[in-house]
């Protein structure tokens, strides 16, 4: 056992890791933060997407003593309390969301890009969700919400 | 209607983009210990011994399970097994466990341990012995009477290999004797691929048997009470003994999952009931790949005889479907494909079907959204291209021609109901731009060529007749004057239980707010066969219809009896109780008054659902790089007679996933065979599914032609989606090259050898 110090979701967190498990496993074992979906376990499908120090990766194929230091922010720390995040919104008014197990990751993918990237192209959102797949909605209607969310967060939401 | 065919959000939508939402791997119960599988690497074999001392020996291991010590009987692991209507009986012909493993990655023994590393490795010590035998991959192969046998003891005897069928469609014609009389005759044939469902969740299950005999098993299943009535027979427990539930998301399902999620939930049930504590088993993506049912490949040939004007006179139609090592979907299933995929979507008075299920050596094929349909759509829809050619006829206004009208006999044993066909042509062909860019292969001579394709087709809107297809419903109001629906289907991802909670409020006349559903549940509802076949929303909004009727009367009837006013006047809109215009007050009150006097509104309703065909169209337009066989497809514009869209941004969606799956089905996705190896696809990256960055565009198009069968014109649009993509791609390339295909999907490789084959290049 090792001993992990991380932020996670604005909380300082320090735990008692098994170095063989990836960040995913952690994430969901220990922290409970099963939002996090594991759909491969070889950072292949985008299920486990979380942002790690600003960027979107793939958590289910990072060692998690790699999260050392790391400024972690998974799909349960979008949200302000009860107020959901623009992406979150539109992802349901805009019918982006079936199953639902793809979602968390897609969202956390479309949350890196715009953090980044306040006003991207449709090219771009295509490109950022290019690692997540959903085999539910043909992707059309995530786009929509990514775009419908980027319009309202430069209106200042 | 206040709240049909409005755009609500749907109900599971917080939960899911908040990470609350809780699926099967999502679930850890106390005492939870883990399972890992122990699977054939041969795909036909015979344990000659096994020892799983080491492994039991191991510390942390709980359960150790093989053939040896658990029961032998035999099942099916799809729903057929209780919903084959008599005098039909379905194949049973599998084991939680076997001692002659029939595909590579059978279940031979399992085991339970504290954690998930400790089964894995426990799994590795168990030793056997294996003697290999021979086996036979291929349903061309299978069928010949030297290959080896895959089912010796449940295939039908007449014939080799064959699981169940043949499946012999007929209703009255003689096409053998009509093509005599046809003015011109057209033939096609296709060889299609396995392609997985792929769904985003894998399978799992976590089953915990308590020692007072009752199990509980909470998983991935689209269907809770076919696989609740499955485990029960297959372990020996009294049905009364089990429950089913999703946890209570599921993540997709596509046909997947009706009945057991692979064997995730009679694994777990297994070792559960070895170690009575909870088991968790959940499916590593090259488990769900390799090792669960596929949608069926295989060889299908057609043969259309028309009239010179066009009138089709005559179709007969031959399918050999690999249907794998076990029969679960594989007789219904190339039934459908007969039915469904080359019965439905045409007047034609001469027709014949024959299906053969064939067992090979590999793994199990069964239900995928579509569910044979896409193949038989697959080998008519071109043979009508050719008939079109043959004539000198524009292939939309040959389709238009023959499509089925209201009228129209054929092999269904009910109406067709409301026939949108027509109408789905013109849209798609208008959104594809089908006049000015169809036919023009002679005039492009460049690198890339762009071509236009057409499908049409059909499907149904749930299972009956043809299965024993029924729905039960119990229906509340709660003090506050909200709806309380208890109904066991799932929620897999359609959005189906939004969908009918608003054809509920709107047939009872209750807010849509705060309306619930309980679903998903074989303790919260009676009997439901789940959602498959197109069905829920249909079908649902059926038994809702009579509940509903029985609410509204047992609400009249008290408020009636209290106000001493005639109930037959009383009306309910919104949650306001009136009599002859005049309102009368909140429905909220009256429950809560009616709760103090020792009364709940309540009903509840069990009832056979009619059935009718969805009918749909889809143009496609593509690109063909004629140096590098890229088939890149730009466009499809889907069609869909729905009937009454109840939530259109819900239904869109269920026809755009179902697109883009065909659009992987037509040039990406195949699930490759190795010999001695078993299937190559063992994950996402060697398993090339549409991503957001290759996906065409996708016009989603809503025809509402309300269909007289469904409670407000209702049709079914589940798996349509998906059905006549690969079919319009294959015309489209044609179209843009001059080539037609026979195989698919149309990889850079195939479409260079064909364009070479063919002189093109």
């Amino acid at each position: 056992m090792a001993e992990l110090h991380t932020t996670i979701n604005g909380e300082y967190v320090v735990a008692e890791v098994d170095p063989d498990q990836s960040l995913a496993q952690f994430l969901r074992e220990k922290m409970y933060l099963t939002g996090t979906k594991i759909g491969c376990g070889k950072g292949e499908c985008g299920a486990c997407t979380i942002i790690m120090d600003g960027k979107a990766v793939t958590s289910c194929i990072i060692p998690v003593l790699r999260a050392e230091g790391a400024v972690i922010q998974t799909i349960e720390g979008v949200a302000r309390g009860e107020k959901l995040h623009p992406l979150q919104e539109e992802f349901v008014n805009q019918g982006a969301v079936q199953c639902g197990f793809c979602t968390p990751g897609m969202i956390m993918s479309a949350k890196a890009l715009l953090d980044e990237n306040p006003e991207p192209e449709k090219e771009e959102i295509r490109e950022a969700l290019g690692g997540n797949i959903c085999r539910c909605t043909g992707y059309v209607n995530i786009e929509r919400a990514v775009e419908a969310a980027a319009d309202r967060m430069r209106k200042g939401e | 209607m206040k709240y049909v065919g409005q755009n609500i959000p749907r109900n599971d939508g917080f939960d899911k983009v908040t990470g609350r939402g809780q699926f099967t791997f999502d679930v850890h119960l106390p005492r939870m210990v883990y399972g890992k599988v122990l699977r054939s690497p041969y795909a036909h074999a015979k344990v000659l011994s096994i020892d799983t001392s080491e492994a039991e020996a191991m510390p942390g291991v709980r359960a150790v399970c093989t053939f040896a010590n658990t029961t032998q009987k035999v099942w099916n692991g799809a729903a057929p097994m209780f919903i084959t209507p008599l005098p039909h009986k379905p194949v049973l012909d599998q084991t939680i466990f076997t001692d002659e493993p029939k595909y590579i990655g059978d279940e031979v023994a399992a085991v339970a341990a504290d954690t998930e590393a400790i089964a894995e490795e426990a799994a590795k010590r168990i030793k056997v012995e294996w003697q290999e035998l021979p086996a036979v991959y291929e349903p061309l192969e299978a069928i010949k009477p030297e290959s080896p046998d895959v089912q010796p003891k449940y295939a039908n005897p007449e014939f080799h290999n064959i699981c169940g069928g043949p499946v012999i469609l007929e209703f009255g014609g003689d096409p053998t004797a009509a093509f005599d009389q046809c003015d011109a005759v057209v033939e096609y044939d296709v060889t299609l691929p396995r392609v997985k469902q792929a769904q985003m969740e894998p399978h799992g299950a976590v089953a915990t048997y308590n020692p007072d005999g009752h199990l509980e098993v909470i998983c991935t299943t689209q269907a809770p009470y076919p696989t609740k009535m499955i485990l029960a027979e297959a372990l020996d427990i009294p049905v009364s003994k089990v429950t089913v539930k999703n946890p209570p998301y599921v993540g997709g399902g596509f046909g997947v999952r009706i009945g057991l999620s692979g064997k995730a939930e009679i694994l777990a049930a297994a070792l559960s009931m070895k170690c009575h504590r909870p088991v968790k088993l959940i499916y590593t993506r090259e488990e769900d790949f390799t090792c669960s049912d596929s949608r069926h490949g295989g060889y299908l040939k057609c043969k259309l005889g028309a009239k010179a004007d066009g009138t089709f006179v005559a179709i007969d139609t031959q399918a050999w479907l690999n249907t794998g090592a076990y029969a679960t979907f594989g007789t219904d299933l190339v039934g459908v494909c007969g039915a469904c995929g080359t019965a439905g979507a045409y007047a034609i008075p001469n027709f014949r079907y024959t299906g053969w299920p064939v067992y090979t050596n590999q793994m199990t094929a069964g239900a995928m959204r579509g569910f044979g349909t896409p193949q038989g759509n697959a080998v008519v829809e071109p043979a009508i291209e050719l008939m079109a050619q043959k004539l000198g006829m524009d292939s939309i206004e040959l389709r238009k021609k023959n499509s089925t009208r209201e009228d129209t006999k054929n092999w269904f044993p009910f109406p067709p109901g409301s026939c949108g066909t027509n109408e789905c042509l013109d849209r798609a062909a208008a959104s594809i731009g089908w006049e000015e860019k169809h036919g023009k292969a002679e005039e492009q001579t460049g690198r890339i060529r762009r071509g236009v394709g057409i499908s049409a087709g059909t499907h149904v809107s749930n299972a009956a007749p043809f299965c024993v297809d029924y729905d039960t419903i119990l229906i509340r109001i709660e003090r506050d004057g909200t709806l309380f629906v208890n109904s066991s289907i799932p929620e897999i991802g359609p959005g189906s239980t939004t969908a009918c909670l608003q054809v509920a409020a709107d047939l009872i006349g209750v807010p849509y707010k705060n309306a619930v559903m309980k679903f998903g549940d074989t303790d919260a509802a009676p009997f439901d066969i789940g959602s498959h076949a197109t069905r829920t929303l249909y079908t649902v909004s059926y038994v809702m219809a009579d509940a509903a009727k029985k609410l509204r009367k047992d609400i009249f009837d008290w408020v009636g009896g209290k106000l001493d006013l005639d109930p037959a006047k009383l009306e309910l809109e919104d949650g306001v109780l009136s009599c002859e215009g005049k309102p009368l007050g909140n429905l909220a009150d009256f429950a809560s008054q009616a709760h103090l006097e020792g009364k709940q509104f309540m009903a509840s309703s069990c009832q056979v659902p009619p059935n009718c065909l969805p009918f749909y169209a889809q143009a496609a337009e593509v690109e063909v790089d004629v140096e590098t066989g890229m088939v890149k497809v730009l466009k499809v514009a889907a069609a869909h007679d729905v009937g009454k869209a109840v939530n259109p941004p819900l239904c869109r969606g269920q026809i755009e996933g179902g697109v883009l799956q065909g659009v992987g089905y037509a040039v990406r996705e195949e699930m490759t065979y190795v010999e001695g190896k078993g299937f190559y696809n063992k994950g996402f990256h060697s398993y090339m599914l549409p991503t957001a960055d290759d996906r065409p565009e996708i016009e989603s198009i809503l025809v509402e032609n309300p269909d007289p069968s469904g409670v407000f014109g209702i049709i079914g649009i589940g798996e349509c989606g998906v059905n006549p993509t690969l079919a319009a791609i294959g015309n489209a390339v044609e179209d843009a090259t001059g080539v037609r295909f026979h195989e698919f999907p149309l990889t850079p490789a195939r479409v260079l050898a064909g364009l070479k084959a063919a002189g093109k290049i």
